[in-house]
C-alpha cells in the first residue's frame, strides 16, 4: 500500500510539475532555400552555443564544421546532391545527429544523380516559367521561411512533450506485463500442484 | 543519466546488451509471483521518476530511484527497471533502443550491488536501522550509475576523468535527494511491512 501511495503521489507530482523537459540534446534542421539552417538545444529549453557541428556524407567522410552562435543556430550550405548527415557531439554523452534527405535539399541540387558539386546553378534551376521574377521567388520564399520558421519550432517542441497519456499508457503497459508475469507464475504453479498430486 | 544512440562505439554496446540479457534472464529466474506486485510498482515508479526533471542550475536533474528497486527487488530490479527503460525509450526517446542494454546495466547493477550491501541491514534490524542503510543505498546506487555511465563513456573514447567528474558532480545533489528519499521508503515499509524485505530475500535465495 505505501508503495502505491508513493505511486499516485509521483503521479500527481508529474502530473502539476509540467515535466516537459529532459536533458536530451536536439538538433533539427530546415531547408530554407540554397542554405540549410539548424538549430541545436537542450530538450529544457536551453540553446547550445558555440557548439561544433559535423557534416558527413553518408559514409562517414566529413564535409564541413560549422560552429553554432549564441542562440545555438548554424547555417550550412550544401553543396552535393547527397545525404548529409548532421552531427554534434557536446561530450558526457550529449549527441545528437540529424539527416537531410536527398529530397529535402536546396531545389538545384535535388535532381543530382551523383554526387558531383555544382555550387552556382541551384537559382537557375528555380521554375522560370512563372509569372514572377527571379528575385520575386526568392523575396516570397523568404517571407514563407519567416513565418513558417515559429511553427517549426513549436513542432519540435510538441514531439519532444511528454503527456498524461503517454505515461498513463506506459504505466497501463507494466499494468500488463504483471498481469503477463502472473498468467506464467501461476501456470508454473498449477502445474506443480498437478505432479505433486 | 540516460545515454543517448550513437554516443557509444557498438563494442561497448554488444557489451552492454550482452551482460543486460544475462541479468535480465538471471532477474527473470528469480521474480517469484511474491515480487510481481512490486517489481511492477517499482518499474512505474523508475518510469515515473525519471520523467520528472527539477532545473538546477545551469541543467536539470531527475531522480533514478534504481536503489530503492535493487533494495526491494534484488536480482529482479534487472527486468523492471529494463522495461521502465524500454518505455521510456520508445514513449519519450529517453536513451534510445540500441543502447537500452548499456543504460539497463549501468541503473540496474548499481541497484543489485545495493541490495547485496544492505540486505542484512534491512531483513534483521530495526527500522531506523533500515533506514539509515535505505538512505545509504540509495545514494550509493546513484554515485555507482554516475561511475558506470563515465565508464562506458570513457571505453568509447571519451577521458574517463572528465567524464566520471561531470555526471558526477552534475548528480550530487540526486545523490542527496534520493538517499533522503530511499531513507524514507525503507523506513516506512520496515515499520509498516517489515515482512516485505523476507519475502523478497526469500525469493532471491530460491
Amino acid at each position: 500500500m505505501t508503495l502505491l501511495r508513493a505511486l499516485v503521489l509521483f503521479c500527481l507530482v508529474a502530473v502539476t510539475a509540467q515535466t516537459a523537459s529532459a536533458h536530451k540534446l536536439i538538433l533539427s534542421i530546415y531547408p530554407a532555400g540554397a542554405m540549410v539552417e539548424g538549430e541545436i538545444g537542450f530538450s529544457n529549453g536551453d540553446m547550445a552555443a558555440k557548439a561544433l557541428v559535423e557534416i558527413f556524407d553518408v559514409d562517414g567522410k566529413l564535409l564541413k564544421q560549422v560552429t553554432t552562435d549564441e542562440e545555438g543556430f548554424f547555417v550550412f550550405e550544401p553543396k552535393a546532391g547527397i545525404r548529409h548527415v548532421f552531427r554534434a557531439d557536446l561530450g558526457a554523452g550529449h549527441v545528437a545527429q540529424a539527416i537531410l534527405y536527398e529530397e529535402d535539399l536546396p531545389v538545384g541540387l535535388r535532381s543530382d544523380t551523383s554526387g558531383q558539386t555544382n555550387e552556382s546553378n541551384s537559382k537557375k534551376a528555380v521554375v522560370v516559367d512563372s509569372e514572377f521574377s527571379a528575385q520575386q521567388q526568392d523575396l516570397i520564399a523568404e517571407a514563407l521561411r519567416r513565418e513558417i520558421r515559429p511553427l517549426q519550432k513549436e513542432l519540435a517542441a510538441y514531439k519532444e512533450k511528454n503527456d498524461l497519456q503517454t505515461i498513463l499508457g506506459a504505466l497501463g503497459y507494466i499494468l500488463g506485463l504483471c498481469g503477463i508475469g502472473f498468467y506464467f507464475m501461476a501456470r508454473r504453479r498449477l502445474k506443480d500442484g498437478k505432479d505433486a498430486d | 543519466m540516460h545515454i543517448v544512440d550513437g554516443a557509444l562505439s557498438t563494442e561497448v554496446v554488444t557489451g552492454g546488451a550482452v551482460l543486460a540479457v544475462a541479468g535480465i534472464a538471471y532477474g527473470l529466474k528469480h521474480l517469484s509471483m511474491e515480487k510481481i506486485p512490486a517489481a511492477g510498482m517499482l518499474s512505474a515508479t523508475f518510469f515515473v521518476a525519471s520523467l520528472i526533471h527539477v532545473p538546477l542550475g545551469p541543467s536539470s536533474i531527475h531522480l533514478i530511484m534504481n536503489g530503492v528497486a535493487g533494495m526491494i527487488l534484488g536480482w529482479a530490479a534487472f527486468p523492471a527497471l529494463f522495461v521502465g527503460l524500454l518505455l521510456q525509450a520508445v514513449f519519450f526517446g529517453f536513451g534510445g533502443i540500441t543502447v537500452l542494454g548499456i543504460n539497463s546495466l549501468n541503473i540496474a547493477l548499481p541497484g543489485v550491488l545495493v541490495f547485496y550491501l544492505c540486505r542484512s541491514a534491512l531483513a534483521g534490524g530495526s527500522s531506523r536501522k533500515a533506514a539509515i542503510w535505505g538512505g545509504i543505498g540509495g545514494a550509493f546506487a546513484i554515485s555507482l550509475t554516475t561511475l558506470f555511465v563515465a565508464f562506458s563513456l570513457a571505453l568509447s573514447g571519451d577521458e574517463f576523468l572528465p567524464a566520471a567528474k561531470f555526471v558526477f558532480f552534475a548528480h550530487i545533489p540526486v545523490m542527496v535527494i534520493e538517499g533522503l528519499l530511499s531513507a524514507a521508503a525503507i523506513y516506512l515499509i520496515a515499520t509498516a511491512k517489515p515482512e516485505l524485505f523476507s519475502i523478497m530475500q526469500r525469493g532471491a535465495e530460491e
